[in-house]
């Protein structure tokens, strides 16, 4: 049987391969990633786009969610500051309308009510960042001003009934505003700001018509629990809010170790790998050298 | 009769033959290693005897001559998967540098890194969901734009840079014609070389020049070959138009249909025929025809899809200088689909014209802002969202490269192997040599030893009856 002459030219080319095997690992080791080209691993290629996909919008989500709740922070604080003074505002009228107040304690009274009206249009004007927080969507209106023209005096509505929602990454909404409207003068008996300037003109002449004066306590009480109910919707936005958020952190975390687990180089198996490519390549220049020299003609 | 006179001419002949057949082993040695040289093996011919008075008497040997040890089958065979190496070879070394414009896709940071367009494609619906929270905030604003731009910059980038490698490969292509040109001439004039020098027999060194130049027109285009009468060979491309017939050889011609070269014999496109047909130039025919448009046009969906609906979301809404449906689009809009990867560019420069209201809404409304992003999670291209979309982009080319891989790598250990086969048969083998060497060396001291003995019986002869006169 005959033999190929040119053998060790065959050596030479595995020893290119060998090489070249040796390159491969040593960059899998320095970049730490196991894929370094698309046909390494098509199908972890393609998962990876996914898995960082999933992980920035989860990342995204955090940090939106963190600056929003800020704004429902400043929106739940500004009512329950309104829920005090309209409890306030209703202790005064009911001492008004007991009857033991003299006309100037009464007028007084009124003067107190105007006030606190004032403070609760000033509280309902409140602005986030620059943005008004009970206007709907027309953030850059003033929800809520009065005009004292008439007498009780009327507070109007500036903005519109717009809701906002956030959408979190598995899809759910958050609401993230109530409208003014709703909260402060909402339909009927639900008016806050009727009820505290209708109170403002019963008391204001000094003499009380009691019977006007009581339904004008009892619409302001009504409204009262109104507003706290409406303040429930916040509350349950930011705890809503609050434990999308830390589910959110959580996916990330996961799907982040996901992602390093499928994409990472395992170092131990890597480097026994090179060590075994390393040693086949020194024996192959050994045996290299040795063979391919020399032929019979040395030997006459 | 056997006379001594009639020795001396036959050892004298046979002392030629050992000669001969040390020239041809000293032209194998000198030629050990050109390439596609087939060793020689000298052939010995018994004279034919004559017969006297009823006697016969045989009249030496005579060297005739070389034959070159060579197996055409084998080298066929080798020829043919060579053709299949060079094709996935040349299709590799294109599709690598396909794949290195989208490697960032297995990037493990999740930061936005150049040219990942799976990360710019997420930040850009990101964008807008951050703008949920704060509609009327110029800073998040702008990120959407600065975001648009660097998707569309990656996504047209990425275009731009397949567009100039297919020229490139157009290039290396249109450079192959004149090379196979030279060789079928080449064939065509050793045709008739051998034609007329030695019509029944191998033909020696013309022999190996040809299959030598059949070998090189294998790597570069795909061709068939055929024995045709008085030791002639016919080339044809594998889908049967004729390249070399006898004495006459065929040009490939080049010229350009639709921006890009196509091949010709004569007035016939033979381009498809050839992209199928193996051999370097089926590689590159194959990358620019095939692989290269099909990932362009997965881009241009993309782009398209992209560029189209958040501009139809976009002039849905209100924008936040009041113009209700008619904000304008961000994308440059595209009027077709192919071309509109490269094409895809922000148009948008002022940030107060996203609509991130709903239409009649005030501008702190924020649902078209989630109407937008909502975009990412729908089946607007082509039936898929559009970060799928790129995912399975990026898979089916992982998936290509790598069965080309494969295929490459197997081919390659083929042809390694037929050509250990064909050294084996047809190399010059040193120890051969140098053992022919010997027995011929040997075989001319016994002939010349035997000359010797023949001198000294001719002087005895000549001597007869007397006294020693000649020596």
């Amino acid at each position: 049987m005959r033999v190929d002459p040119h053998y060790v030219t065959n050596l030479v080319s595995s020893l290119d391969q060998t090489e070249s095997t040796e390159q491969q690992l040593t960059s899998e080791l320095s970049s730490g990633v196991r894929v370094n080209s698309l046909s390494d691993d098509p199908l972890a290629a393609g998962q990876n786009v996914l898995l960082l996909n999933q992980i920035e919008q989860d990342d995204s989500f955090t940090q939106s969610s963190s600056l929003v709740q800020g704004k429902l922070q400043v929106a739940d604080s500004a009512l329950g500051s309104v829920v005090s003074e309209l409890t306030s505002a209703i202790s005064l009228a009911t001492e008004a309308n007991n009857g033991t107040q003299n006309a100037s304690d009464v007028k007084s009274i009124s003067s107190q009510i105007s006030g606190i009206l004032d403070e609760v249009q000033t509280l309902a004007n409140t602005s986030y960042q620059g943005q008004y927080i009970f206007s709907g969507t027309k953030s850059s209106t003033a929800p809520f001003s009065t005009s004292t023209s008439t007498s009780p005096a009327v507070t109007t509505y500036n903005g519109d009934d717009g809701v906002n929602y956030l959408t979190t990454p598995n899809g759910q909404s958050i609401q993230l505003n109530v409208p003014g409207d709703q909260i402060f003068t909402g339909s009927g008996t639900n008016s806050v700001f009727s009820a505290l300037n209708n109170l403002v003109a019963d008391y204001a002449s000094g003499t009380v018509d009691t019977a006007q004066a009581v339904s004008d306590t009892t619409a302001l009480s009504t409204a009262l629990n109104y507003v706290s109910q409406q303040r429930v919707t916040i509350d349950n936005s930011i705890t809503q809010l609050t434990a999308t958020s830390d589910a959110v952190s959580s996916e990330e975390t996961q799907l982040t170790a996901a992602q390093t687990s499928l994409m990472q180089a395992d170092v131990a198996q890597v480097s026994t790998q090179l060590s075994l490519a390393e040693t086949q390549q020194t024996a192959l220049e050994d045996v290299i050298s040795q063979l391919g020299s020399g032929s019979l003609f040395d030997k006459l | 009769m056997g006379t001594i006179s009639s020795a001396f001419s036959l050892i004298s002949q046979a002392l030629d033959a050992d000669q001969s057949g040390l020239n041809v082993v000293a032209n194998n040695v000198a030629n050990a290693n050109t390439t596609g040289y087939t060793e020689e093996k000298p052939n010995w011919q018994e004279n034919d005897p004559i017969e006297i008075n009823g006697v016969s008497y045989g009249t030496g040997v005579t060297q005739t001559g070389a034959t070159s040890v060579r197996d055409r089958v084998l080298q066929e065979r080798l020829n043919q998967e060579q053709q299949s190496a060079s094709a996935s070879s040349s299709r590799l070394t294109a599709l690598d540098s396909v794949q290195s414009l989208f490697t960032s896709a297995s990037s493990s940071s999740s930061s936005s890194s150049a040219g990942n367009i799976g990360t710019d494609i997420t930040n850009f619906f990101d964008s807008f969901s951050s703008l949920e929270t704060d509609p009327t905030n110029n800073a998040d604003r702008q990120t959407v734009l600065s975001s648009a731009k660097t998707l569309a910059g990656d996504i047209s980038g990425a275009a731009a840079s397949l567009n100039s490698q297919k020229s490139d490969l157009d290039q290396e292509a249109a450079a192959v014609p004149s090379q196979v040109n030279a060789l079928t001439s080449s064939i065509a004039q050793l045709n008739v070389e051998i034609q007329s020098s030695s019509p029944d027999a191998d033909a020696g060194t013309l022999e190996d020049q040809r299959q030598e130049d059949i070998s090189q027109l294998s790597k570069l285009i795909g061709v068939n070959q055929v024995t045709t009468a008085n030791n002639g060979i016919s080339i044809t491309t594998t889908s049967g138009q004729a390249l070399v017939s006898g004495g006459t050889s065929v040009s490939l011609t080049t010229g350009t249909v639709n921006g890009v070269t196509d091949f010709f014999v004569g007035t016939t496109d033979v381009t498809s025929q050839l992209t199928t047909g193996g051999g370097s130039l089926g590689g590159y025919l194959t990358a620019r025809d095939q692989d290269i448009p099909s990932v362009q046009s997965s881009l241009d969906q993309l782009a398209y899809s992209v560029s189209t609906q958040v501009n139809k979301v976009n002039n849905a809404g209100t924008d936040l200088d009041g113009d209700n449906s008619n904000a304008g689009n961000i994308f440059s809009e595209p009027t077709q689909i192919a071309g509109s990867a490269e094409q895809m560019s922000v148009v948008m420069t002022d940030p107060n014209h996203i609509a991130a209201a709903g239409s009649g809404k005030g501008t702190g409304d924020s649902s078209n802002a989630t109407a937008m992003a909502a975009l990412q999670n729908q089946t607007v291209v082509d039936g898929q969202t559009p970060i799928n979309y790129y995912s399975n982009l990026v898979t089916t080319l992982g998936s290509t490269v790598s069965s080309v891989e494969t295929e490459n790598t197997a081919q390659n250990a083929s042809v390694t192997q037929l050509q250990t086969q064909n050294d084996a048969l047809s190399s010059v083998n040193l120890d051969d040599e140098a053992s022919a060497m010997t027995t011929l060396e040997r075989s001319y001291e016994a002939a010349s030893k035997v000359f010797t003995m023949l001198d000294a019986i001719m002087a005895s002869a000549l001597n007869l009856g007397e006294q020693t006169t000649v020596s």
